[in-house]
């Protein structure tokens, strides 16, 4: 939920007008399914349809970032830019691909982000944004594994809103620090109605980066495990993408090279998205004692596909409950909910047995 | 021993290579069958359920050659035939996937890496894994991957000359088919050429006396030029190549339409489809999307194919006709 929140902070900050679009509703989906085409994996469906909502509001540049493949969404900028030219619309499309592609480009790009502002000013806002990510991810993670307690439901919910809307008004980091401090002291202060430790279910979500950062798209799938009363921890969070994908320093990139060793027996090369780190993720998340993993993916992701192929595997090499979701515009609620309800039910047996057997 | 290659995927594109290469290391070949509705059944039913149709036959093709006893099973893993270019996901973790699907394969999996400057896949460094595997010497590998490389150079010029590779690899003397008018069909050679997932679509087209050029008869040189024209090519190494001939297509006079042939839930596909629907527009030239899954019943086929090619057919002949009558 916080990426585009960090984009919006740091155009802004180098003092471009930002049009942040709404969060992604039924509306965007309808648009993006419209316009794409039929077999194109649901980001890039939900992703056209923000960019409509957006040129609607009257932006006329997009920025985005491009990729090396050979995931789809690497291509999803030069796609999109076809097709809405096609449509008619005349929009700018500055694409962020690797320096080494097209250094030219790239350099282009930078100065025209950059604007009138200072290196030492671009350096600053950069930082500021970074610890931003860092301090909201750390909030964020507070939130999912407390709100499985609460004893009044949705509070946490409300605060987490709240807390985020503050965030989008820090001007630098000292401001971050100041958010995080106060963020924290109200989250300690909602009621909790403690479960005893042996009964705690806490779950792993990994998969496809997209349906699992995003809330609106993938119905909200932190939230309701949390009202089933189980902790949650994603597999990706936007400082830890940073980390790995943008800072050049090794040691921000351990822990990443240790969850893709964890899925070097199953899928020994990386075959692009985020399929070896999925696989990675769900041994991670097993040998750090969680009860189970929830696996998202939008339909027909080419990497995803891989992993799942090798999840049934791993459910009965370990006997480790693990659920895989499709996600795109035909997942109806009711049926998520089911079969969250019957996974959780089979995690609870299992415990109980466990438990028994002591 | 026995060596089992799958009637599926790549087979199309590097049999003759593969054959050779095994057959004068010493090794003895076995291909599975031709795809059958069993074959397809066995693979719907094993593999993931999202997963394309080709994959899925894939799958097939692999227990299919479970039956046949064979000592190995050959799932050579397609990195990239270009550098910075890749294939598909699936084919990069398809020994993966394969070794995922199916308890205690593992030792039966023959296996390598393939990262290869072209779609000439000879380089010796990607098959020092069989020095260890099957014992063969380094000297033998070297020559039989010589052996191979002429073979399928043989293969790839006669393709490249017009003769459909199913033609190549199934008779001895090879024919060429002509028609009164030409299709550009522009699809992976495992959807164009294998005869049961799309309903036997060459043969639907040479009933109907249409000549069809496909992409492997495309020039490499040719392809290259077109691609060219985009600051950033696809991922997706045959993808390329079928972005490339699209667009030669469209510029060319003697191709009087376009049919995509594409299988249910192609990824690289879905991102080609808007590049092809909309700049064939442009350029007025008649295009279809011919989509085949893992349902079965031709007539679909044969009806879509039928009334594009007779609406090619009406403009064609009627620009050609000078005015008649009183007007």
């Amino acid at each position: 939920m916080g990426s585009p929140y960090m984009y919006e902070k740091l155009f802004t900050l180098l003092g471009h007008e930002v049009i942040t679009p709404p969060k992604p509703s039924q509306k965007t989906v309808d648009y993006g399914v419209k316009y794409s085409p039929e077999f194109a994996c649901f980001p890039l469906k939900v992703i056209l349809g923000t960019y409509l909502e957006a040129l609607e509001l009257g932006a006329d540049t997009i920025v985005t970032s491009g990729g090396n493949g050979p995931c789809r969404a690497g291509y999803y900028g030069e796609a999109q830019k076809k097709i809405l030219q096609n449509m008619g619309y005349d929009v700018e499309f500055i694409i962020f691909d690797e320096p080494k592609r097209d250094l030219k480009t790239f350099l282009e790009n930078v100065k025209k982000i950059k604007g009138n502002n200072s290196w030492r000013q671009v350096i600053k806002t950069v930082k500021t944004v970074y610890d931003m990510a860092k301090s909201m991810d750390k909030v964020e993670k507070i939130v999912e594994c407390k709100r499985a307690y609460e004893c009044n439901k949705g509070e946490f919910t409300k605060a987490w809103h709240e807390i985020t809307e503050e965030y989008r008004r820090i001007e630098s980091s000292e401001d971050v620090k100041k958010i995080e401090r106060k963020a924290i002291e109200r989250l300690n202060s909602i009621k909790i109605c403690e479960v005893p430790e042996e009964e705690k279910i806490r779950i792993g979500i990994v998969g496809e980066i997209y349906v699992v950062m995003e809330p609106s798209i993938n119905g909200n799938i932190e939230e309701v495990l949390n009202a089933y009363g189980a902790e949650v921890e994603r597999s990706h969070y936007i400082s830890e993408w940073i980390d790995f994908n943008l800072i050049p320093l090794p040691s921000y990139k351990e822990k990443e090279h240790q969850i893709l060793k964890k899925g070097e027996k199953y899928i020994e090369i990386i075959i692009g998205g985020h399929a070896k780190q999925s696989v990675g993720a769900i041994i991670d998340f097993m040998e750090r004692g969680f009860d189970g993993v929830v696996h998202l993916k939008p339909f027909g992701c080419l990497p995803e596909l891989v992993s799942q192929s090798v999840i049934d595997k791993i459910m009965r090499e370990y006997d480790y409950p693990i659920l895989s979701l499709s996600v795109d515009e035909q997942m109806a609620i009711a049926n998520v909910l089911t079969r969250i309800e019957a996974f959780l039910d089979v995690i609870k047996q299992k415990k109980h047995r466990k438990r028994i057997a002591r | 021993m026995k060596i089992g290659i799958p009637k599926a995927l790549m087979y199309y594109f590097y049999y003759p290579f593969w054959k050779t290469l095994f057959e004068s290391l010493g090794f003895e070949v076995v291909t599975s069958d031709d795809t059958s509705k069993s074959i397809l059944d066995m693979g719907v039913k094993e593999a993931v359920a999202e997963i394309c149709v080709p994959m899925k036959v894939y799958t097939g093709h692999v227990l299919n050659l479970l039956d046949k006893s064979v000592d190995y099973i050959y799932i050579p893993r397609f990195v990239s035939l270009k550098k910075g270019i890749f294939m598909c996901p699936k084919f990069m973790g398809l020994p993966d996937m394969i070794k995922g699907l199916f308890d205690g394969i593992e030792n039966k999996i023959l296996t390598h890496n393939i990262v290869s400057k072209s779609t000439d896949i000879s380089e010796f460094h990607n098959y020092t894994v069989f020095i260890d595997k099957l014992g063969v010497s380094r000297k033998d590998l070297k020559n039989a991957l010589k052996k191979a490389r002429d073979k399928w150079l043989e293969f790839r010029t006669l393709n490249r000359q017009g003769y459909d590779i199913n033609e190549l690899l199934t008779s001895d003397e090879p024919k060429k088919y002509d028609g009164d008018i030409t299709i550009g069909l522009i699809g992976y050679v495992y959807n164009v050429y294998d005869r049961f997932v799309n309903m036997d679509l060459l043969n639907v087209f040479r009933k109907l006396n249409i000549k069809v050029v496909t992409f492997d008869m495309m020039e490499e040189k040719i392809i290259q030029r077109q691609l060219k024209k985009f600051k950033k090519n696809m991922f997706w190494e045959f993808s390329n190549m079928l972005l490339g001939t699209a667009y030669e297509f469209m510029e060319r006079d003697d191709i009087d339409g376009i049919i995509h042939v594409t299988a249910f839930g192609c990824g690289p596909d879905s991102i080609l489809e808007p590049f092809l629907t909309i700049d064939s527009e442009k350029h007025k030239k008649p295009f279809m999307t011919l989509r085949i899954d893992e349902q079965t019943g031709e007539s679909h086929v044969i009806t879509r194919v039928e009334a594009f090619t007779d609406l090619i057919r009406i403009k064609k002949y009627k620009a050609e006709k000078p005015v008649e009558g009183v007007i």
